[in-house]
């Protein structure tokens, strides 16, 4: 599979992300697959951050650890990142620089960027050379990027404009002379036209506008926010209000209230703020309100690395709230799946009047990849046993009626005289305050029921690779990508291998489980914490034991590469 | 025609004889018969505590939550149905102390809901230990030598921050209450109001002897739109007690100006299926222009 690996590095507040995401948007509209991260720090200015976009013909789902394109934007990134750089790759920096190191003349290519962008108005502009000269190293045509330039700076004005394509021919023009056909860049495959480019945060949100979520309430935390945001922007076309909250348990607790009311209703937080959420998820158990939480993992403890990722709040997920409550948790591996499990999560949690957290990670969140267009009509809204009508409802309408699902009826206040009581305190079907000792167990194993029910419909993990298989890699969540290509790498070299994958991590069935694992000769668990957390879930709900772990917890993603080399390692091969 | 044994319910409580709550129990269903809001049309949102039992012994709506959090629930609630009644009920414990940080930004939103404190100066439910408004000096299980702080005043802080509606009653005068409670929820905006009661069991220094002997009725030349003028009423305390409407503002109420429920309740709306398919656009490199 060959690909190609552009990086641009530089200082918070430079300009880095847009110059990638110009370059990603060309890359995009000329029919590449593409995959985009960023690595960036805890701070609006300064500090060193960094943009990878790999692209190729083949849809590409996880970032390379190995660079063809390197971009700077200050001397740090020569000194940071030149080890990274292929031997046939290219170092794109400004020559101006104050003591940029850059002395490999096989690599390096000085491009005034500076004095460029000057020459034509403003040193503003020099990122737009910066652009144009990858776009001349990739031998691609400049009117592509001109087009985006105008579309950019058209507000700003013709001169704006202008300049700006001045900018970027004569960097363009540079490197057309001095790099050409110097690099191998793959061609756009036949099916790459017509792809959208989305971050995972966006695909969370556009999966719940397409289950019909109406209100969201939520605090500002990295790296979630871009959830809260997006939902709040399309507040005035899909009507849907977006409150922001004073803290994240009133966040959870107006969701939680909204949902009671009878809309759709969801939250988004980090692990910090699902932690202040635990009362309320209880109280979401008890009260069997559906609602839906979004949890962007970020390395802990406490504040911990607030711009980087982890699979570290599974654990804690699952037992979050006191006591014992029927709760659901999917972990999505793909863009593709942020969209359709955040969907299936309103009507799992309508479903079983539960909540449901979806936890994904920093690295999907703000990681952005090539898809096909979503297919809304996929989506279906299933609201379980909601009731809008004294009909529906029935005469003596009981919110907590001990049926055989243990699944009641959920009655909107305000849609006929039925009257609806939700109650934290245990109750009896009404949801009245009891004592009796009798009713307590009524009423618990009658939610406990829907846990049950619940863990019957979990769809089987997903298995990729080679049938009759030597390794197992077993992950969850968002390793998948990396996860997969890394089974393609080591089955190419001869290792039997396969990936076992759960998207639904919560609640586990063991016999999907073990029938996935059935005949693998050695378990390894892949997953971006310290403690092996899904392994240890495996063994205690269904007796699989992993062998061994590949676990990153750095805070950055895991990459095809680091699985193979540890996977060698396991094997005694290196 | 609605009519109080709508509201009526026979399930006994686990109040104390001769508790406060009652009278504010009953205060609750006279407001909202006088109010011709029938039970289905309205959601009474409570905490824990003694006083968030209230809703339970009564047919309406209800949504007890957890100690504290009633506010925010009642705020989405009202967001999400805005044709509803929304009256939240709590105690000092419940709003002054775990709900603090909500009240005050209840208080910044301004959405249309009534917010009744049964404000005893005490911890009933937990047996007596001192609340935000237990009295300096007064000796419960948590402050064997006495309150060392001094007490909360919600009254002169509401005002301060700019409620839209701030009133004072007392649970032994009935009538009073009950027009109170009634100009409350008529209050298009967030209204609130601080509600002294005896705690039989736990307060023998705030008893409903000492309430009777200062409670005053607020007289008529006070304006309730002079925010200084209410100001300087709500700091009243002593052998002098204020109770009546202390401040109303005319700030537009929150419900009303978002944009997403200004002609239709939220909960009325479906998904928007006919704007769905932009979603893919703002993702396309170059989104065809409409």
């Amino acid at each position: 599979m060959h690909d190609c690996c552009i990086r641009i590095g530089g200082e918070a507040g430079q300009g880095l992300r847009s110059v990638g995401q110009l370059l990603a948007k060309a890359l995009q509209a000329s029919g590449y697959h593409l995959f985009s991260n960023q690595d960036y720090e805890s701070r609006v200015r300064g500090g060193h951050n960094f943009y990878n976009i790999r692209f190729g013909a083949q849809p590409i789902a996880s970032p390379s650890p190995r660079v063809d394109i390197l971009v700077a934007l200050d001397n740090e990134t020569t000194t940071r990142h030149m080890d990274s750089v292929n031997p046939n790759g290219v170092v794109i920096y400004d020559p101006g620089f104050k003591g940029i190191q850059c002395d490999d003349p096989q690599r390096c290519f000085a491009v005034p960027f500076t004095e460029i962008a000057e020459k034509h108005g403003s040193k503003i502009m020099a990122n737009t050379a910066a652009v144009a000269a990858v776009w001349g190293v990739l031998g691609k045509d400049l009117s592509l990027i001109e087009e985006f330039l105008l579309d950019t700076f058209s507000e700003k004005g013709d001169k704006v404009v202008q300049s700006n394509i001045a900018v970027a021919r004569e960097g363009y023009e540079l490197a057309a002379e001095n790099w050409t056909n110097r690099l191998e860049v793959p061609e756009p495959g036949a099916d790459g036209q017509g792809q959208i480019l989305i971050g995972g945060n966006s695909a969370i949100a556009v999966g719940a506008i397409a289950a019909g979520v109406k209100f969201m309430s939520a605090y500002p935390m990295s790296p979630s926010t871009s959830i809260t945001e997006y939902i709040a922007t399309q507040g005035k076309e899909f009507n849907i209000v977006m409150e922001q909250a004073e803290d994240e348990i009133a966040a959870v607790v107006m969701a939680i209230g909204a949902s009671y009311a009878g809309v759709r209703a969801m939250t988004a937080t980090s692990g910090g703020g699902l932690a202040l959420m635990g009362e309320a998820v209880s109280m979401a158990g008890m009260n069997e309100t559906p609602i839906v939480i979004v949890d962007a993992q970020r390395p802990g403890p406490a504040t911990g690395l607030p711009t980087r990722t982890a699979q570290e709040d599974l654990n804690f997920a699952i037992h979050l709230g006191h006591g014992e409550f029927p709760k659901i948790i999917l972990a999505p591996a793909t863009h593709e799946q942020a969209f359709a499990l955040t969907a299936e999560a309103f009507n799992l949690a309508d479903a079983f009047q539960c909540p449901v957290i979806v936890l994904t990670d920093q690295h999907l969140a703000d990681a952005q990849k090539t898809l096909a267009p979503f297919d809304f009509d996929s989506v279906s809204i299933d609201r379980g046993e909601l009731v809008t009508s004294d009909e529906e409802a029935g005469p003596d309408y009981k919110r907590y009626q001990v049926t055989e699902s243990g699944i009641s009826k959920r009655f909107v206040p305000g849609f006929g005289k039925s009257l609806v009581v939700y109650v934290t305190d245990e109750h009896n079907e009404e949801g009245h305050l009891i004592e009796d000792a009798e009713i307590r167990v009524t009423q618990m194993d009658k939610r406990m029921r829907k846990l049950e029910l619940a863990r019957a419909q979990m769809p089987a993990p997903e298995e990729y690779g080679a049938s009759e298989a030597e390794i197992g890699l077993v992950c969850w969540g968002s390793t998948y990508g990396a996860v997969r290509e890394a089974v393609d790498v080591l089955n190419h070299e001869g290792l039997k291998s396969k990936m076992v994958h759960w998207s639904h991590v919560w609640p586990i069935d063991p016999q999907t489980a073990q029938a996935a694992v059935d005949g693998v000769d050695e378990l390894v668990a892949v997953e971006q914490n310290f403690t092996g957390q899904f392994a240890r879930l495996l063994r205690a709900e269904a007796q699989i034991e992993c062998g061994s772990k590949v676990l990153r917890y750095d805070g950055r993603p895991l990459t095809a590469e680091d699985i193979v080399t540890q996977v060698k390692q396991i094997r005694g091969e290196n | 025609m609605v009519e109080l044994a709508d509201y009526k319910a026979n399930r006994g409580t686990a109040w104390c004889p001769g508790c406060g709550n009652f009278g504010i129990l009953n205060a609750v269903q006279r407001a909202l018969v006088k109010l011709g809001k029938a039970p289905h049309e309205v959601v009474i949102v409570s905490g824990i505590g003694q006083a968030p039992k209230l809703p339970h012994y009564m047919n309406v709506n209800t949504f007890n939550g957890l100690h504290g959090r009633s506010l925010p629930a009642a705020t989405a609630i009202k967001l999400a149905n805005r044709d509803l009644t929304v009256i939240v009920v709590g105690g000092d414990g419940d709003g002054y102390a775990e709900g603090g940080n909500h009240f005050l930004h209840a208080m910044r939103r301004n959405i249309d809901i009534t917010y009744l404190v049964h404000d005893n100066q005490i911890y009933g439910l937990t047996k007596g230990q001192a609340s935000p408004t237990t009295e300096t000096g007064y000796v419960t299980g948590t402050s064997p030598w006495g309150v060392l702080t001094a007490p909360f005043s919600p009254l002169p802080m509401a005002v301060d921050a700019n409620i839209s509606f701030a009133a004072r009653s007392f649970s032994g005068d009935q009538d009073h209450l009950v027009d109170t409670i009634v100009a409350a929820v008529n209050h298009k905006g967030f209204s609130f109001v601080d509600i002294l009661q005896p705690c039989v069991s736990f307060n023998n220094l705030n008893t409903h002897q000492w309430y009777r002997e200062r409670v005053t009725p607020i007289d008529s030349s006070h304006n309730p739109k002079d925010r200084r003028a209410a100001w300087e009423l709500a700091q009243q305390w002593g052998d002098q007690i204020p109770i009546g409407v202390i401040y109303e503002g005319d700030r537009p109420a929150y419900d009303e100006l978002v944009p997403a429920i200004k002609t239709t309740p939220l909960v009325k709306q479906t998904r928007v299926d006919e704007k769905l398919h932009l979603l893919n656009k703002d993702f396309l490199a170059r989104p065809e222009r409409d």
